[in-house]
């Protein structure tokens, strides 16, 4: 099957410092994916390159085999793409209905209607009146995932979906993942959790300086030379 | 009462107090209208002002540079063309949206303190431009619009323009337009990321803040009788605007209305007394906002009823 997205040989520096280095990645369309490797990596560079927000200075990335990568953000998103952050970007002073609502395109009624079923699932419609900014950080992260899904896209990036949500709500997120998957859906997450990574993904890629230095099925992953010493030192 | 029944009873207050002011002229002294054009100018500016910085946080610092824009452009056709004085506003309005469009094209790409600073650096250009083309603008000697009385039509042009300007912020916050506007002030980044073309946004948001000033600052030439650059570009004027923004709550709709008029009023009467302290209480004001309650009244009042954007 031909790859949904195509990062290949992408580098990314920032003055000196080479965050991500001839990095190539394959998406197929219809899997959860997993990127992982430990803090300073290049996790989130890549998330940002793959969304626009940084421009690659080396290689190409291509979007159902056309290149995205001097796309803008804006661009990039209206082809399918969606992400959430690491560090929680809701709009503090917009609703958490609104947050959903400025995503949408189209007639509004329809709009609103999907954003208070993005909201339920999720659990937060009681609190679909309430500043972004006043909610819970666990909340907060919620919104920013449904906020995702508005558009339904295509391929979801996620960087950390799991960091400071609470374990009921965790499993839930989880399950909304797979769904998603089910649904033809593609989605590239980065976690911390190995517990989370290794549950929910079916590949695996793991960075490390900036370079891609494993990939393959959870289960290679965890016994890969490479990757144990990456984590725990030699 | 509670703030929910208040803005129920808002609605006929607004009727009364449009019917009022609208007699206004039939009673009033010349002085009195002249006064109230001036409360309506600065209602427009504050406006104005909010629609692009109070909305997607960018900070304009030289938006008086629409303001010079129109007087200038209807001085001139005035008094070069003979256009009667309502065209001409108009015509500067579309002028002050003109140069806001060639200006935001290149700036709104700067972020922050960056943006402020361009701001203020093209409200000085446009001050050396008309002191430099003599011919055009008359220079430093300035531009002598024909004698004419006409206090009450520009009231009403005034008051229009700031009636105008309110409910057109009134429809942009209750709007899908007006979300995006704020989200970038809240966050450009995600807002870009989720899928808002947010120089676009910016670049309408910007060209609208300048109808406003643009048409005012006509009216406000015909008013005077006479403009010359220092007249028409002080950087005080934004300050101004700034200032009543802040002070009466940034990102609503009836915060600049109430800052514009609490100020001016307080300007008019310390202005009359004390010539040489208003901007010392200007100062003080920004520094008591900016310490004491960043959002404003409104905002503050916002924030502890829960009231909605619209106030």
């Amino acid at each position: 099957m031909p790859p949904l997205l195509e990062v290949r040989e992408v580098t990314k520096r920032y003055g000196g410092v080479t965050a991500v280095h001839r990095v190539s990645l394959k998406l197929e369309p219809g899997k959860i994916f997993g990127l992982i490797g430990p803090n300073g990596s290049g996790k989130t560079t890549l998330f940002n390159c793959i969304t626009g927000i940084a421009r690659v200075d080396e290689g190409k990335i291509g979007l159902r085999g056309r290149r995205i990568d001097e796309l803008k953000p804006h661009q990039i998103f209206h082809r399918g793409v969606g992400r959430t952050f690491q560090v929680i970007r809701v709009f503090p002073e917009l609703t958490a209905r609104e947050n959903l609502l400025v995503v949408a395109e189209g007639p509004w009624a329809a709009a609103c209607q999907r954003a208070d079923e993005l909201l339920g699932f999720v659990k937060l419609e009681h609190l679909a009146g309430e500043y972004a900014g006043n909610l819970s950080y666990g909340q907060q992260k919620l919104v920013e995932f449904v906020r995702v899904l508005m558009t339904d896209p295509d391929l979801i990036l996620l960087d950390e979906p799991a960091a400071g949500v609470n374990p009921t709500l965790l499993n839930e997120l989880l399950d909304a993942v797979r769904r998603l998957r089910d649904r033809g859906k593609t989605v590239l997450l980065v976690e911390h959790d190995m517990k989370v990574v290794m549950d929910l993904c079916e590949h695996v890629f793991v960075l490390d300086h900036g370079e891609k230095i494993a990939e393959g099925p959870p289960s290679a992953i965890q016994a890969d030379e490479k990757v144990i010493e990456a984590y725990f030192g030699r | 009462m509670n703030p929910r029944s208040l803005a129920r009873a808002a609605l006929p207050a607004l009727v009364v107090l449009l019917a009022l002011l609208a007699a206004y002229p039939v009673v009033a002294t010349g002085y009195g209208v002249r006064v109230m054009l001036q409360l309506f100018m600065w209602v427009a500016l504050a406006q104005s002002w909010n629609l692009i910085s109070g909305l997607t946080g960018y900070v304009s610092f030289g938006h008086v540079a629409f303001f010079g824009m129109g007087a200038y452009t209807t001085a001139i056709l005035v008094v070069r063309l003979g256009l009667p004085w309502p065209l001409a506003a108009l015509v500067g309005g579309v002028a002050a949206v003109l140069l806001a469009l060639l200006i935001g094209w290149p700036c709104l790409r700067l972020k922050g303190p960056y943006f402020a600073i361009a701001m203020l650096g093209l409200n000085e250009v446009l001050r050396v431009i008309a002191s430099y083309f003599e011919s055009l603008t008359g220079g430093g000697l300035g531009l002598s619009l024909p004698t004419l009385h006409a206090s009450v039509p520009i009231y009403y042009a005034m008051g229009a323009v700031a009636g105008v300007v309110t409910l057109v912020t009134w429809l942009i916050v209750t709007s899908r337009f007006g979300l995006r506007l704020m989200t970038i002030r809240e966050d450009e980044v995600a807002a870009e990321a989720m899928g808002i073309d947010t120089l676009r946004y910016k670049l309408y948001a910007f060209a609208l803040s300048a109808v406003g000033p643009g048409i005012v600052g006509g009216l406000s030439a015909r008013d005077q009788g006479y403009i010359e650059p220092i007249s028409v570009f002080p950087f005080l004027t934004t300050i101004t605007m700034i200032v009543m923004v802040l002070f009466g709550g940034k990102g609503t709709v009836w915060g600049p209305v109430l800052g514009a008029s609490a100020l001016f009023i307080l300007q008019e009467l310390v202005w009359a007394r004390f010539p040489h302290w208003h901007p010392l209480l200007f100062g003080a004001i920004i520094v008591a906002v900016v310490l004491g309650m960043p959002r404003g009244v409104l905002g503050v009042l916002q924030q502890k009823y829960n009231l909605p954007r619209t106030i």
